[in-house]
């Protein structure tokens, strides 16, 4: 596929209270930021069961982005140190299994950081459309398939 | 050791101490030992400590039902601990007959050192760090380490940190664990593509047999997380994707419990490498959080609990 014309899907898990807001506020202040992100609103960036992550993967997503509270800001108190200890394990290990550590991707915004918001989507597209589409998960053939037509 | 074992098990069903004793008695193959669970006193003379008692049975831990006296070698030992740390066992039901352990035999390595099947040889004998082994009427030696288990030839804690009765003398913990990560290493040598290749694999010859969930202590949930249908995250057929998708998520959720007791390993019917993901985030929660699994039984279970110093490099 031609990396110019690539669109990647991001799927954004962004927690309510600071990362939601913080992409409102983003909008709402006309900043510009890449369309290929998909927002998906958890209560907290500790919601994010690893699953989620391999199972949209699985699903064909080219990355995974979990944005949370900044450490000490959670609305719960401690979800995001959980999501900090899980998210750093979880990324060490898919890479282990040959997974590019830039497919899942974390950060955190807070809810007055909309600039921050509009940079890391347009940091995180611009990284996952440099390694291109996902290709994990689908059929050997489709996969090859796909190759040779474009080196044709 | 095998005679403290007997008498002790004995004294502690006499005494009512325990209501059961959990521990190995011969297997029914040749160098197997198969766990035997028990309350009746006569049945304490069945009980065997060779080098061939791998199961790690605090499996049996959260199975069984009142006060329990427990074989358990070093890892064993560990696991226990994280099952206390889970709040699964209370430490007052267990009597923890410690066995200082140092390494169980791979039957198949030895094996495949003499290109002979289990049955064609005669016996398996530990001398020190000498392995005897007798085979069409004449006797050869290996070095020990030759045919130890992977995790045996890294085992930093082969005395049992967690015991109440001690049935040996203390063993020093390995000074070669880079042995234990051969094929770790191999894998990481690859790159990316190839690694995932490898596992693709791999996973192609899983049957979703669960005997990895099944043998491993850490895997206590009464309901897995794969038999949840509502949303059905993971499907339970045997595809490699589905069964990657399921392998990576209990790795994540044994990481902070696993204890590096080679159980999934044994127990896959189909040889995948198991222990080379479990391996892999033992070492990693080590590096990022020093945190040993097994080894504090009062302090939070890792993935549960947090520092406010931990790593946070890989956020934005």
């Amino acid at each position: 596929m031609n990396g110019n014309n690539f669109e990647p899907v991001i799927l954004c898990f962004a927690c309510n209270w600071c990362s939601y807001t913080g992409a409102d506020l983003a909008g709402t202040s006309r900043m510009q930021y890449p369309p290929n992100v998909r927002l998906v609103r958890v209560m907290c960036s500790g919601r994010v069961d690893p699953l989620f992550i391999l199972k949209a993967l699985r699903l064909g997503v080219d990355g995974v982005l979990v944005l949370g509270c900044h450490p000490g800001d959670c609305h719960y108190q401690t979800g995001n140190y959980r999501t900090r200890r899980r998210i750093a394990v979880v990324k060490k290990l898919l890479e282990y299994m040959g997974i590019d550590p830039r497919r899942v991707q974390a950060g955190w915004v807070s809810a007055s950081e909309g600039a921050k918001f509009a940079e890391v989507i347009t940091q995180v597209t611009k990284e996952i459309k440099e390694i291109g589409p996902n290709r994990l998960f689908t059929e050997e053939k489709e996969r090859h398939g796909s190759e040779v037509t474009t080196r044709s | 050791m095998e005679a403290k074992l007997r008498q002790e098990a004995k004294t502690l069903l006499e005494q009512g101490k325990v209501n059961y004793i959990i521990g190995y008695e011969p297997g029914t193959l040749k160098f197997t030992t198969t766990p035997l669970i028990t309350k009746n006193k006569e049945d304490v003379d069945r009980l065997v400590i060779n080098p061939f008692i791998a199961n790690n049975l605090s499996v049996y831990l959260t199975h069984v039902q009142g006060k329990v006296g427990i074989v358990a070698k070093g890892c064993d030992s560990r696991s226990i601990v994280n099952l206390l740390q889970d709040n699964q066992v209370v430490r007052e039901n267990v009597v923890i007959l410690g066995v200082p352990c140092d390494g169980i035999i791979d039957v198949g390595k030895v094996e495949q050192l003499l290109g002979k099947d289990r049955d064609d040889i005669d016996s398996i004998t530990r001398k020190g760090d000498k392995v005897v082994v007798a085979v069409d009427g004449s006797e050869k030696e290996f070095p020990i380490r030759q045919v130890l288990y992977d995790n045996c030839l890294g085992c930093e804690l082969p005395t049992p940190n967690e015991c109440d009765i001690l049935l040996g003398e203390t063993v020093a913990p390995s000074t070669d664990t880079a042995a234990s990560l051969t094929n770790i290493e191999a894998l990481k040598s690859l790159s990316l593509e190839q690694r995932w290749e490898f596992w693709e694999k791999e996973f192609s010859r899983c049957i979703r047999c669960y005997a990895c969930r099944s043998s491993c202590p850490a895997c206590f949930c009464k309901r897995c997380f794969v038999e949840e249908g509502e949303p059905q995250l993971v499907q339970p057929l045997p595809r490699w994707e589905e069964n990657l998708l399921f392998q990576v998520i209990r790795t994540i959720h044994v990481a902070g419990r696993c204890t590096d007791c080679g159980q999934c390993d044994r127990a896959c019917p189909v040889n995948i490498p198991l222990r080379s993901l479990n391996k892999e985030v033992y070492d990693l929660v080590g590096r990022l959080f020093q945190y040993k699994p097994g080894t504090d039984k009062d302090a939070a279970p890792l993935l549960t609990g947090y520092e406010a110093e931990d790593p946070g490099d890989v956020f934005r």
